[in-house]
């Protein structure tokens, strides 16, 4: 069954169209990463859901209902922040509890959610300060607290990671998948964080100018991205694009780079001679003894890999990461040898993804 | 050759904020040194005072052998990038760029193509003709960023200088950057709060918390000797794993009694001998594990995965262990799911051990701190 189902919703404001269509499904229980960058159409869209916007066109439906001409407040719906939108006046223990107080719930269900709640985060000791006496972790973990409290079906999040530290948030993106699993609601989580993106949901949409471009597991997104941004968006550092015109030889289909052939997977006969651009991952390129001559313009130490930016004979920055621990070059001349099976290709005009053909991901199944 | 020297700088605020304390800071000739810290460390506070920005309230500063820190800003000789240190709104990006070089009085064509070297350096060539007002918060940054790199300064001063952009562009620009700068021979202080920038970008680190400088050293050394727990855990994604431990020392074996029935257990040879006395001393230790030092291998202890992401190059799985939680990072993409069981060993080479109640390092692999 699906928690959440969105069909075909629109929303303008005066001449500007922000969600153009919008299509989309979450199977109850699961997470849908929302990934997108700022003015995409992400908030509108979960306003929209949450019955803060009407939107102008479209359905929203929650565990099956039809919700659209609904008020937030029937919708059992909770929500919270990247700015957390704390009562300021009141403490941590009164803002959890607000949504069961909207309810009247008895003061004891009161007591026992908020109690219950605050163990799961880890703020007990925190219950009794007003929100200008906490941290920001603190205050993010009131609000989801707040979220969470009245157990609702639907969960909306905001990139409610996005105003913490580092730190935490490595924390809270390993603990937060259980901690929601656990309440069997059905969510969804606004990010500009592809690794956030990711880690968290089971399927991720890319929204792009108010459309959806892509939907699907992070593996697709990853592996087979729809078009050439997306391919960019989703990863660190970014994919090396490079302008190409695939060729053909005794062994298969190729690509020149610095005179140097890459052949590809088989599957790409169709774009013999047109201009396309291959799209090579950094950790799928490696220092060689021969291959394609390059400088290297910067060596990056980063804890768990080491990044690399070189530069070809032609002038075409291309990243290069690596394990950290591994040997490799740090200055000077180099040899980059690249993995032409796992390259991805696009169409340079309109940027499209080159599906191989037959595909290699069926052909493999 | 050390080019600038900060010795006992403080900085109190109103009499009552201490935002920093007896700073002693010296950066060398052609180095890049980034000041890392979360808001309110006191980075941003020591670099305002080396602009002049801000004066000290005890202590020198010292550039090119010439106490500065009772100048007026303009007569330090440093370049600046500062959040909020705008644009001049009547002027085109290329002009707010090319004014910089004016007390050079440049050729023409010599000056041209200088402003067209930094433009491509930050991508911001299309934009050159446009005003502030008329270009997006990131482009604002880029050319306040290319103004500032266009100077023959002595001293280079960045703060956040890449806060407002897009991640890929930022991966690109550090490291043209960094070859800008290490190229010219520039020397340059960078100010941030992330450490992926600090990392990517400087020769050094100056890690500050509260106002005191943590440690001062290489990307290199912060990451394999950080002098304590708060280094430990502040540098690397992410954060160390840290597990308090009872040390126990027989039969040739030295073995870190863990929560929940788990212990650590290594050939006492592993470890120094006077880091075995020191151990024998005062058992109690706080020991730290970087999750790409934590391996999964047969033959391990065992833990319980708890979550696993997949973030396209590398795997993080968090899992339970010792009564608490243990991050490993790999870089194969591994399929376990919540629940499943998995080996996990831990070399002697990669243990920090800190003093539990200071939280100074005691040692890093088998050899004292």
């Amino acid at each position: 069954m699906s928690g959440i189902r969105i069909d075909n919703l629109t929303k303008r404001y005066k001449q500007q169209t922000v969600l153009d269509g919008i299509s989309l499904e979450v199977p109850k229980g699961e997470i849908l990463a929302l990934f997108g960058a700022s003015g995409a159409g992400k908030t509108v869209l979960l306003r929209c859901i949450a019955g803060a916007v009407e939107p102008d066109e479209g359905r929203v439906y929650l565990s099956g209902n039809d919700v659209t001409d609904l008020p937030p407040e029937d919708r059992g719906v909770g929500m919270a922040f990247q700015n957390f939108a704390l009562f300021p006046h009141m403490s941590a223990e009164n803002n959890i509890a607000s949504p069961l107080e909207a309810r009247r719930s008895s003061r004891d269900q009161i007591a026992a959610g908020v109690r219950k709640v605050a163990k799961l985060l880890k703020i007990e000791h925190v219950l009794g300060h007003e929100p200008k006496a906490l941290s920001n972790g603190q205050k993010q973990r009131t609000a989801l607290a707040r979220a969470l409290v009245a157990e609702p079906d639907v969960l909306l999040l905001d990139d409610p990671l996005r105003n913490v530290d580092a730190k935490l948030r490595f924390e809270m993106r390993l603990e937060l998948p259980r901690l929601l699993a656990g309440r069997g609601a059905t969510v969804i989580y606004v990010t500009q964080d592809y690794k956030e993106a990711m880690a968290l949901g089971h399927s991720i949409a890319v929204l792009d100018g108010g459309r959806i471009t892509q939907i699907g597991t992070p593996e697709d997104i990853y592996l087979r991205p729809a078009n050439m941004e997306i391919s960019r968006l989703f990863g660190d550092p970014g994919i090396n694009l490079l302008n190409v015109v695939p060729e053909r030889d005794e062994t298969g289909v190729y690509v020149t780079l610095s005179d140097q052939k890459l052949h590809l997977a088989p599957g790409y006969d169709a774009v013999v001679g047109k201009a396309a651009v291959i799209g090579l991952r950094p950790e799928a390129l490696r220092f060689a003894d021969q291959g394609i001559p390059v400088e290297i313009e910067a060596e990056t130490p980063f804890n768990e890999k080491t990044v690399t930016l070189t530069q070809t004979k032609r002038g075409r920055e291309l990243f290069l990461s690596r394990p950290a621990g591994t040997p490799g070059p740090s200055h000077g001349a180099a040899h980059i040898a690249a993995d032409g099976e796992n390259a991805i290709l696009f169409d340079r005009i309109s940027g499209a993804r080159i599906t191989p053909f037959p595909r290699a991901d069926e052909e493999a199944a | 050759m050390s080019i600038l020297d900060l010795a006992s700088v403080n900085k109190v605020y109103g009499g009552k904020v201490h935002a920093v304390k007896d700073l002693d800071l010296t950066v060398e000739q052609g180095e890049i040194v980034a000041l890392l810290g979360s808001s309110g460390c006191g980075k941003t506070s020591t670099l305002r005072m080396i602009a002049g920005f801000e004066e000290v309230t005890s202590g020198t500063i010292t550039l090119q052998g010439q106490e500065i820190h009772a100048l007026p800003p303009a007569r330090r000789g440093v370049a600046m990038a500062f959040e909020g240190y705008s644009l001049y709104p009547p002027l085109t990006v290329r002009e707010n760029i090319a004014f910089a070089l004016k007390s050079e009085r440049l050729a023409e064509t010599e000056a041209d193509a200088r402003v067209k070297e930094v433009a491509h350096l930050v991508e911001i060539e299309d934009i050159l003709e446009r005003y502030p007002s008329s270009i997006s918060g990131g482009q604002q940054q880029r050319a306040s960023l290319a103004r500032a790199l266009i100077r023959k300064a002595v001293l280079h001063l960045l703060d956040e200088p890449m806060g407002q952009l897009e991640p890929q562009l930022r991966a690109l620009l550090r490291g043209r950057i960094k070859h800008f700068i290490q190229e010219r021979g520039l020397t340059a202080i960078l100010v941030t709060h992330d450490q992926t920038e600090a990392n990517a970008l400087a020769d050094r680190i100056a890690v500050m918390e509260d106002g005191e400088l943590q440690q001062f050293g290489t990307p290199e050394a912060l990451k394999e000797r950080p002098a304590n727990l708060f280094t430990g855990t502040f540098i690397g994604e992410p954060p160390m794993n840290v597990f308090e431990a009872e040390v126990r020392i027989d039969n040739g074996r030295l073995a870190f009694l863990l929560g929940d029935d788990t212990s650590l257990d290594y050939d006492a040879g592993a470890f120094s001998s006077d880091l075995r006395q020191r151990l024998v001393h005062a058992p109690r230790v706080t020991v730290g594990v970087r999750p790409h030092a934590v391996r999964i291998a047969d033959g391990g202890l065992a833990a319980r995965v708890a979550v696993n992401q997949w973030l396209g190059d590398q795997t993080h799985i968090s899992a339970e262990f010792a009564g608490s939680t243990i991050v490993s990072v790999i870089h194969d993409r591994m399929q376990v799911s919540e629940g499943d069981r998995i080996p996990i060993t831990i070399s002697s080479d990669d243990l920090h051990l800190f003093d539990s109640a200071s939280g100074t390092a005691i040692s890093h692999g088998g050899s004292l701190a």
